[in-house]
C-alpha cells in the first residue's frame, strides 16, 4: 500500500558527473527534456540538481540528481524505460557524457546501457506525501479549462443580470450550460478517487478494513490447524488411526495454530487497552477536567519550548524519570498479557486470596479518592504559584548562534519560480551510527507515509497545506539524506506550515540528520563550511522544528539549487482542488452544497 | 468519454492483487477453467444467475447478437485507443473493418510462403545452438517469424514502424523494443479490468509510445497503404493493427507449443512424420499439403485446449435475456456485463461425446464453425484467424524438423508469466 505512494516519487543520483553538459535554461538538453516530459504526459514534476560529494569521498566529482514525481501506479522501471527509449533521445543527451566514446553506438545499445545505469542508481522515496492526489496532469489541465470557462460564463451571466440574487437558479443555469457544452463531455464522469479518498474515506470504512484484515488473518490461522485436524478425523473415521507420527504432527500444528490465534487476539486486546488509556488521558480527562487540560497543555508547551528554561528542563527530566519506568511497566504488562495471560490472573488471585470482596472494593475506592486529592492539590499549587511560575518559565539560553545566510544560488533558484510552484532540494548527512539512524528514519517515514495515504487524504499533511509532492530518500548506502519538495508559497511559509502543522512528522523525518562540512558541487553553488545539527528534540517528537530560526537556518544551509525544472501542474493545490470540486458540483446532483461550491468557485 | 488514462484504484488495497492473482492463475491453468466450465454446462441455471454462458449453443447465440451483447466491454482495456474489437457495429466500425479487410487481404498472396521462409531462416539459426543450451522460444523464434510473416500489413512502412521515425532501420534492438511495446499493450486486453495498476499503467505508457511512433511514420503508412483515408483514421487503424496482430499470434503460438510439449505422444507422432518427410527431401516437409493440413489441425486442437481468450466479456446496453440451456432464460439487466465461457463451449459434449479427448482429426460435421471458437464467433469473429493459424502452422513445422524440444530444467521455471501473458518460454534440444 505504501509502495504505490513511494514509487510515485523517485530520484536518480548518479555519481561522477564531469559537468560537460550544458544544463542552462535555453540549452538543447533542457529544451529536449522539457519536450520529453510534456510528450510523455505522466511526469508531473521533474528537476535536476547537482549533489556535492561527501568530504570523505574518494571521487570528489558531484552527483547528478534527477527528481521525478509521476502519476500513481507506474512502476519506476516502466517510467525510466519510457523516458530512455523515447524517440527524442533526450535522456541520452543528458547522460551521454558518462560514455564519451559511445556516440556512434547503435541507439538500442545506448538505450539499454543507459536504462541499466539509471535503474542501478534509482531510489524510490523512503517516505513521501502527495497533496492533490488522484489527478493526472491532463486532468488538471482540463479541469482548469472548465474552471476558467465557468468563470467567464458566470461573468457574462452576471452582466446580463438574468438571475438577480437567486444563487440556486444561477448555479443551475451554469450547470446546464456546462452540461450542454460538448467540450466538457469528459466531465460527466465524476472525478476519480482512490479507495482512501472514495469509499474508504470514512472512519468506519478504515476501521472496517483493518477489522476485515484481522478476521481474515484469524481465519487463515484457524484453517491451518483445522484442515489437518479435519483431514485426520476423516481419515481415522474411514480407515482407522494413522501412524502415531502423523497424529503428533497434526497435534503440533493444531496446537501452534491455537497459540497463534490466542496471541493474535490478545495483541489486539492489548492495543485496544492502550488506545483506551491514551484516549482517557489525552481526550476524555482533558474534556472533563480543566486542571488536567491545563496541566497537559503546560507539559506539551514545555516539551515543545524551543529554548531551555528551568520549566522545560525540569519537565523533560521529570518526564524522563516517570515515563521510562511507566513505559517499561506497560510494555512488560502487555507482553505478559499477550504471551502468558495466566501469570496476571495468578498474581491477582494470589494478591486477593486473603481479601473479601468488600475489602477489594474499598481499596479501589480509596485509590480513586487519593488520585482525586492529588490532582486537586497539584491544581491548587498550579494556581497559587504564579510568581514562581513567571521566574520558572524565563529562558536562560539563546538558541540562534548566528544570523541566517542564504546562498545566492538558492535565492536565484527560488526567484526563477517565484509565481509558480516552489521547489526545494535539501541534502543532509545521517547521524552516526548510520544504520541506526537510517532504520529509525525509515520507520518514521513509513508512518508519515501511511498517515498521509490513509488519514490525510485531502491535500493537507497534518494541518500543513500546499504540498504537491514531498519526498525523502536515504541515499549512498545510508550515509546521506535527500529531501525534495514541490510546494505552494514561499520557503518561510512552507517551513512554518511544517513547524506548526506537522511538527511530529517533521521531527520524525529529520531528527536523525546532521550537516557535515562539504564543498560546493560546482562554481556558484553552496558549500557547507561549518558542521550543523538539527535542533535538539525532546522525547523524539517534541521541540526540534519548534526552534524555528535554528531549524530554518539548518534547512537553508542544507539546500541545493536546481539546474532544471519541469512543472506539468502549474497550479496551486487549492486551485487544483477547487477545479475538481467544481467539476463534480457542475455535473453532479443539484443540491445546496453543490450550488454553494459552484458559486464559491466563480467568486474566488 | 475517457478523459485520460491513469485512474486511481478505487478498490481496497490488496483486493485487486488478489482478484488479479486468481484471474491469472485460472488463465494459466485452463484445466481448472474447463472443470468450472463443466459445472456451468451441467447446471446452466447457475451460469444464468451469474451472467455466464457456457454451453456451445448458448455461447453461439450470445456471440451472434452483437447489438445486445456489445463488444464495448473491451473498450476500457484498449489502452492505445478505440479499435474495432471494442466498437459497436456503427459507421466507424464498418469503415475501419473495410480498411482492415483490405490490409489482411494482402496476406493472401504472401502466406504461407513468407511464414515458411521466416521459419526456415530461424530454424537454421536455432540449429546452431546445439543440445543442452537453452533459448527463449518466444523472443528467439516466434516473435520474429510472426513479425516477418506479417511484414506486408504495413508494406514498405513496416521497417519504419519498427525502427521509429528517427531510428536506424539496421538496428535490431529498436525492432525488439517495438515488439515488446506492442506486447504490453496487447497484454492489457488479456489482463482485463482486473489488472493491477502497474500492469494498466505499463500498457498505457507503451500505448502512448506506440501512438507517438505511428504518428511519426503516419505519412509512410498512408503511402504504403495507398489510401486516401483521413490521417486520424489511418492512425487509429495502424495503432490497433500493430498491437493486436503480432502479440496475440505470438502468444497463441507459445500456448500451442506449451500444450504440445505437455503431450509427448502427440509431439512424438507429429515429429516422426516431419522427419520422414525431411528424409524425402529438404523441401518436402514444407510442400506436402497433407502434412500442412495435419499440422494445422493440430494447431487448432492445441489452441482449443489452451485458448488465448478462454473467457470473453460483453457489455449489456439494454435489458435483455439469453438462453443458457436451462428451462428459463437468464435475465441480463441493462448496464451489466456478461461472461462468455468459450473454453467451456469448446468442450461441450453436445458437439461430440469424446470432445474432451485430444483429437486433431475429429470430424466436426455440422459444428465445423465451432472448431474456430477460440477466435470468437459470428460477425465479430477475429478477421485474421486464418492468417494467424497459417503462420503458426509454419512456425510449428519449423519446430518439428529441429531436434526434439523440451522445456529447460535447472534454470528456474522454464515458463515465465507476466500476469496471464507468457513472457518467456525457455526450451532446449534433447
Amino acid at each position: 500500500m505504501l509502495k504505490i505512494v513511494r514509487q510515485q516519487m523517485i530520484c536518480i543520483a548518479v555519481p561522477g558527473w564531469n559537468g560537460t553538459t550544458d544544463l542552462s535554461e535555453d540549452s538543447p538538453v533542457s529544451k529536449g527534456l522539457y519536450s520529453l516530459f510534456r510528450d510523455v504526459e505522466v511526469v508531473q514534476f521533474a528537476s535536476i540538481a547537482l549533489l556535492p560529494a561527501r568530504a570523505d569521498a574518494v571521487d570528489k566529482r558531484p552527483w547528478l540528481m534527477l527528481e521525478l514525481a509521476i502519476e500513481e501506479g507506474i512502476d519506476p522501471y516502466d517510467m525510466i524505460y519510457r523516458l530512455v527509449y523515447h524517440w527524442s533521445e533526450a535522456m541520452w543527451s543528458l547522460y551521454s557524457s558518462f560514455w564519451p566514446s559511445d556516440a556512434t553506438a547503435l541507439r538500442s545499445e545506448r538505450n539499454d546501457k543507459l536504462h541499466k545505469m539509471l535503474m542501478k542508481h534509482l531510489s524510490i522515496a523512503d517516505g513521501g506525501f502527495i497533496g492533490a492526489r488522484d489527478r493526472t496532469a491532463r486532468q488538471i489541465e482540463k479541469e482548469q479549462e472548465l474552471l476558467e470557462w465557468t468563470r467567464d460564463e458566470a461573468r457574462a451571466m452576471k452582466q446580463a443580470m438574468l438571475y438577480g440574487d437567486d444563487r440556486a437558479a444561477f448555479a443551475l443555469a451554469l450547470a446546464q450550460r456546462a452540461f450542454q457544452n460538448r467540450r466538457f463531455g469528459w466531465a460527466l464522469d465524476p472525478a476519480p478517487r482512490s479507495y482512501w479518498r472514495g469509499k474508504g474515506a470514512s472512519i468506519s470504512a478504515k476501521a472496517g478494513y483493518v477489522l476485515t484484515l484481522f478476521v481474515l488473518w484469524l481465519l487463515a490461522v484457524w484453517l491451518v490447524g483445522a484442515v489437518p485436524r479435519g483431514a485426520l478425523g476423516i481419515y481415522t473415521w474411514l480407515f482407522g488411526p494413522p501412524y502415531s507420527g502423523v497424529t503428533d504432527v497434526v497435534a503440533f500444528i493444531s496446537m501452534a495454530s491455537c497459540w497463534v490465534l490466542g496471541v493474535s487476539i490478545r495483541i489486539v486486546l492489548a492495543l485496544l487497552g492502550l488506545g483506551v488509556l491514551v484516549w482517557l488521558l489525552l481526550i476524555a480527562l482533558p474534556a472533563l477536567s480543566r486542571t488536567w487540560r491545563r496541566w497537559l497543555e503546560s507539559v506539551g508547551r514545555e516539551l515543545d519550548r524551543p529554548t531551555e528554561t528551568w520549566s522545560s528542563w525540569l519537565t523533560y527530566r521529570i518526564g524522563l524519570l516517570l515515563s521510562v519506568p511507566i513505559a517499561f511497566a506497560l510494555v512488560a504488562l502487555a507482553f505478559a498479557f499477550i504471551f502468558s495471560p495466566w501469570t496476571i490472573v495468578d498474581a491477582y488471585k494470589a494478591w486477593t486470596a486473603n481479601l473479601f470482596g468488600w475489602q477489594i472494593i474499598a481499596l479501589v475506592v480509596l485509590a480513586i479518592v487519593v488520585l482525586i486529592c492529588a490532582v486537586g492539590l497539584l491544581s491548587r499549587i498550579n494556581q497559587d504559584l504564579a510568581m514562581v511560575g513567571n521566574w520558572f518559565f524565563q529562558p536562560y539560553e539563546e538558541d540562534v548562534l548566528r544570523a541566517q545566510q542564504v546562498d545566492p544560488s538558492i535565492d536565484n533558484s527560488e526567484g526563477l519560480v517565484v509565481r509558480e510552484t516552489a521547489h526545494m532540494v535539501s541534502l543532509t548527512d545521517l547521524r552516526s551510527p548510520n544504520g541506526w539512524s537510517a532504520w529509525w528514519i525509515r520507520v518514521s517515514l513509513r508512518i508519515v507515509t501511511l498517515f498521509g495515504r490513509v488519514i490525510f487524504t485531502e491535500s493537507r499533511l497534518g494541518s500543513a497545506p500546499g504540498i504537491h509532492f514531498g519526498h525523502w530518500h536515504i541515499i549512498e548506502d545510508g550515509r546521506r539524506y535527500l529531501f525534495c519538495s514541490n510546494y505552494d508559497g514561499s520557503f518561510g511559509g512552507y517551513l512554518d506550515d511544517f513547524i506548526n502543522g506537522a511538527t511530529i512528522g517533521t521531527n520524525l523525518a529529520w531528527r536523525w540528520t546532521t550537516l557535515k562540512p562539504r564543498g560546493s558541487a560546482a562554481i556558484g553553488q553552496p558549500a557547507v563550511v561549518h558542521a550543523r545539527s538539527f535542533p535538539p528534540t525532546r522525547f523524539i517528537v517534541f521541540r526540534g522544528v519548534k526552534c524555528e530560526l535554528q531549524f530554518k537556518s539548518y534547512a537553508r544551509d542544507s539546500m541545493l539549487p536546481h539546474m532544471f525544472r519541469f512543472d506539468a501542474r502549474k497550479e496551486s493545490v487549492d486551485q487544483i482542488n477547487l477545479a475538481t470540486g467544481l467539476r463534480d458540483a457542475l455535473f453532479g446532483a443539484r443540491n445546496d452544497s453543490n450550488d454553494d461550491l459552484i458559486m464559491r468557485a466563480i467568486e474566488s | 468519454m475517457k478523459l485520460s488514462a491513469g485512474t486511481p484504484d478505487a478498490m481496497p488495497p490488496g483486493l485487486r492483487s488478489l482478484l488479479y492473482g486468481i484471474f491469472c492463475w485460472a488463465n494459466r491453468h485452463p484445466g481448472a477453467l474447463r472443470a468450472v466450465g463443466a459445472v456451468l454446462r451441467h447446471w446452466p441455471f447457475v451460469g444464468g444467475w451469474l451472467g455466464m454462458a457456457a454451453r456451445a449453443d448458448a455461447v453461439k447465440k450470445v456471440l451472434t447478437r452483437p447489438n445486445s451483447f456489445s463488444n464495448t466491454a473491451h473498450a476500457a482495456n484498449l489502452s492505445a485507443g478505440d479499435y474495432l474489437i471494442g466498437m459497436d457495429p456503427d459507421a466507424t466500425y464498418k469503415g475501419d473493418r473495410l480498411l482492415l479487410d483490405d490490409r489482411l487481404a494482402v496476406l493472401d498472396a504472401t502466406l504461407p510462403a513468407a511464414a515458411d521462409l521466416a521459419a526456415r531462416d530461424y530454424v537454421e539459426k536455432l540449429r546452431l545452438i546445439g543440445k543442452r543450451k537453452s533459448f527463449d522460444l518466444i523472443e528467439d523464434y516466434l516473435m520474429w517469424i510472426v513479425f516477418r510473416a506479417m511484414h506486408p500489413l504495413f508494406g514498405e512502412a513496416t521497417n519504419k514502424v519498427a525502427a521509429g521515425a528517427t531510428g536506424s532501420l539496421d538496428d535490431p534492438g529498436l525492432q525488439r523494443q517495438y515488439l515488446l511495446e506492442i506486447r504490453y499493450v496487447a497484454g492489457q486486453l488479456l489482463a482485463g479490468s482486473s489488472a493491477t495498476l502497474r500492469v494498466q499503467r505499463r500498457a498505457e505508457l507503451n500505448a502512448d509510445a506506440l501512438r507517438s511512433r505511428i504518428a511519426g511514420v503516419g505519412n509512410d503508412i498512408q503511402l504504403a497503404w495507398g489510401t486516401s483515408c483521413p490521417f486520424n483514421v489511418i492512425k487509429r487503424n495502424a495503432v490497433g493493427l500493430a498491437w493486436i496482430s503480432h502479440p496475440v499470434t505470438v502468444q497463441s503460438g507459445a500456448l500451442a507449443v506449451q500444450e504440445l510439449l505437455g503431450r509427448p505422444d502427440v509431439h512424438k507422432a507429429l515429429r516422426e512424420q516431419a522427419q520422414r518427410l525431411l528424409k524425402m527431401g529438404p523441401n518436402q516437409v514444407w510442400e506436402d499439403q497433407a502434412f500442412r493440413k495435419l499440422v494445422q489441425d493440430h494447431v487448432l486442437e492445441l489452441l482449443r485446449f489452451r485458448p488465448i481468450f478462454p473467457l470473453l466479456a460483453r457489455d449489456v446496453p439494454r435489458d435483455t435475456e439469453f438462453e443458457t440451456g436451462a428451462r428459463h432464460n437468464a435475465k441480463c439487466p441493462a448496464g451489466g456485463k456478461m461472461a462468455i465461457w468459450g473454453i467451456a463451449a469448446m468442450f461441450d459434449t453436445a458437439i461430440d461425446k469424446d470432445i474432451s479427448q485430444f483429437s486433431p482429426a475429429r470430424n466436426w460435421g455440422t459444428n465445423e464453425d465451432l472448431r474456430w471458437l477460440m477466435f470468437g464467433y459470428g460477425t465479430r469473429q477475429c478477421p485474421a484467424m486464418v492468417y494467424a493459424v497459417k503462420i503458426l502452422t509454419s512456425a510449428l513445422i519449423g519446430l518439428l524438423i529441429l531436434p526434439e524440444l523440451q522445456l529447460t530444467r535447472g534454470e528456474g521455471k522454464p515458463v515465465t508469466y507476466d500476469g496471464p501473458l507468457m513472457s518467456r518460454m525457455r526450451v532446449s534440444f534433447i
